[in-house]
């Protein structure tokens, strides 16, 4: 019995001229088909919304709802504008793990690549706020901080987050389906050493294959999945609110704030 | 049946763990190529970039702000009804205590009217009865005074009927004819009897 744990198949290969080939794995349609579809799904929900929702409406305004109170709750109210990202960060990352369930897909969410490129982008943002919050100078000097010893600890500390990040969700999705194909393999064994003497075809169907697996899909796959895309959100909001902390009654950062503090120290200097 | 677990790599940085109970089967030509399990791939990378940059965009646009607009804007409407409520709430208050106040003096205004109107009727009544009394006073002494007349033309009537009778009477006893200077002298003679 051959069992064999693959990465996503290569389905397409396209060069272009003779520079590069773009290859489209399966991680790449998945992902592709994950996204149209839940542009259509958000077209379709978005559209005709109505002062007296209907059903269909009530269900999406709550979903919504959740979302921004989610976001307010870990964020604080002045990082509503993530909101959208957050909730295209979840969707994508949970329907990428349940596209699986279909049957003719791979998981997009069992492939590092998809993972890393999130959590690169969590981590970019974040870098981004700190800079425009504390300067570049100031971020730079945060890694010596409390003493100069601790600068590569806190340099790898840094890029740990993302690492751990992409590394938390793939595994688990990617375990979860290693421990589903191990589930059915195992299945089909102790079926055939069951039902093995039954005469002919029959005695090469998996009955155990029927019904069993279901119960582990519904842990491995739908569980895991939506818990995973909860978790990589939830770290996500944490760390970009982190980055972003309230600003001043003018709405300017700390860093903004200072450069103006010290400017006008300046100004008052030179007059007198 | 030989069991062999493979993960399967076809990078060849990739790691390649075979657990190899039986023979290694070479992997064939033809068969078809995967990516390494554990592996960063670019064009992975630029497509998942692209589809979740595609999807927080069109997702904001479609979906999270027409919904979070329609939110705010019926929280708003709540909000707004439950104000004017409010606000023609203390109002009725206002104008309740307004009225109440206004009826209170109504009443008062109301007695003081009743009270009037009963002192007037009283000073009426008292001058019907009074100008009663002397209309009746009047009406009393006219009619007395119409008696009084009466009377007199009734004894004068008298006077006359009686002379006539007195001469008719007189004539009888006589029977015969007196001289007309006889007659008036009887006659005077015998309203001065009756005058008496």
């Amino acid at each position: 019995m051959n069992l064999s744990i693959n990465g996503p198949k290569i389905l397409w290969k396209i060069p272009v001229g003779d520079l590069f080939t773009i290859t489209i794995t399966e991680t790449v349609l998945a992902s592709c088909i994950v996204t149209w579809g839940l542009i259509l799904a958000c077209y379709f929900l978005g559209k005709n919304l109505k002062k007296r929702p209907d059903g269909k409406q009530v269900i999406v305004e709550k979903l919504v709802t959740m979302l921004y109170n989610m976001v307010e709750d870990t964020m604080g109210k002045h990082n509503m504008h993530f909101a959208p990202y957050i909730g295209a960060l979840f969707l994508s990352s949970m329907f990428g793990s349940l596209i699986s369930t279909l049957g003719f897909f791979r998981s997009s969410t069992a492939d590092l690549s998809t993972t890393a490129t999130w959590a690169i982008m969590t981590i970019v943002v974040v870098w981004a706020s700190n800079i425009r919050e504390n300067g570049l100078l100031s971020w730079l000097k945060s890694f010596t901080e409390p003493i100069f010893i601790m600068t590569p600890m806190n340099i790898i500390s840094e890029f740990a987050t993302p690492v751990s990040m992409a590394f938390r969700h793939f595994g688990n999705v990617l375990g979860g389906s290693v421990l589903m194909t191990l589930i059915y393999s195992a299945l089909a064994i102790l079926s055939s050493l069951v039902f093995g003497w039954l005469p002919g075809f029959l005695g090469e169907i998996p009955f155990l294959q029927v019904g069993i697996p279901a119960a582990f899909s519904l842990y491995f796959d739908f569980f895991s999945g939506a818990i995973q895309a909860l978790v990589f959100c939830m770290l996500s909001m944490v760390y970009i609110g982190l980055a972003n902390p309230p600003r001043d009654e003018l709405g300017r950062t700390s860093y903004q704030a200072q450069k103006a503090a010290k400017k006008a120290a300046k100004e008052a200097s030179n007059a007198s | 049946m030989t069991e062999e677990m493979t993960l399967l790599s076809a990078n060849d940085e990739e790691i390649a763990l075979v657990n190899e109970v039986g023979t290694e089967e070479p992997v064939p030509e033809n068969e078809s190529e995967y990516e390494g399990v554990i592996g960063l791939d670019v064009w992975t990378m630029i497509f998942t970039f692209c589809n979740l940059l595609l999807l927080f965009y069109f997702a904001r646009k479609f979906l999270f702000k027409p919904v979070k607009k329609m939110i705010d804007s019926r929280q708003k409407e709540i909000d707004d009804l439950y104000d004017d409520a409010g606000k023609a709430k203390t109002e009725a208050e206002e104008f309740r205590a307004e009225y109440e106040v206004k009826l209170e003096n109504a009443t008062a205004e109301s007695e003081e009217i009743m009270r009037r109107a009963v002192r007037n009727a009283q000073l009426k009544e008292e001058e019907i009865l009074k100008q009663a009394r002397d209309e009746a006073a009047k009406t009393l002494q006219r009619a007395e005074e119409q008696i009084d007349k009466e009377r007199k033309q009734a004894m004068e009537d008298i006077k006359n009927d009686v002379s006539d009778v007195a001469i008719d009477i007189a004539k009888a006893v006589l029977d015969r004819e007196i001289t007309a200077k006889e007659h008036h002298a009887l006659i005077d003679g015998f309203i001065e009897k009756l005058g008496e």
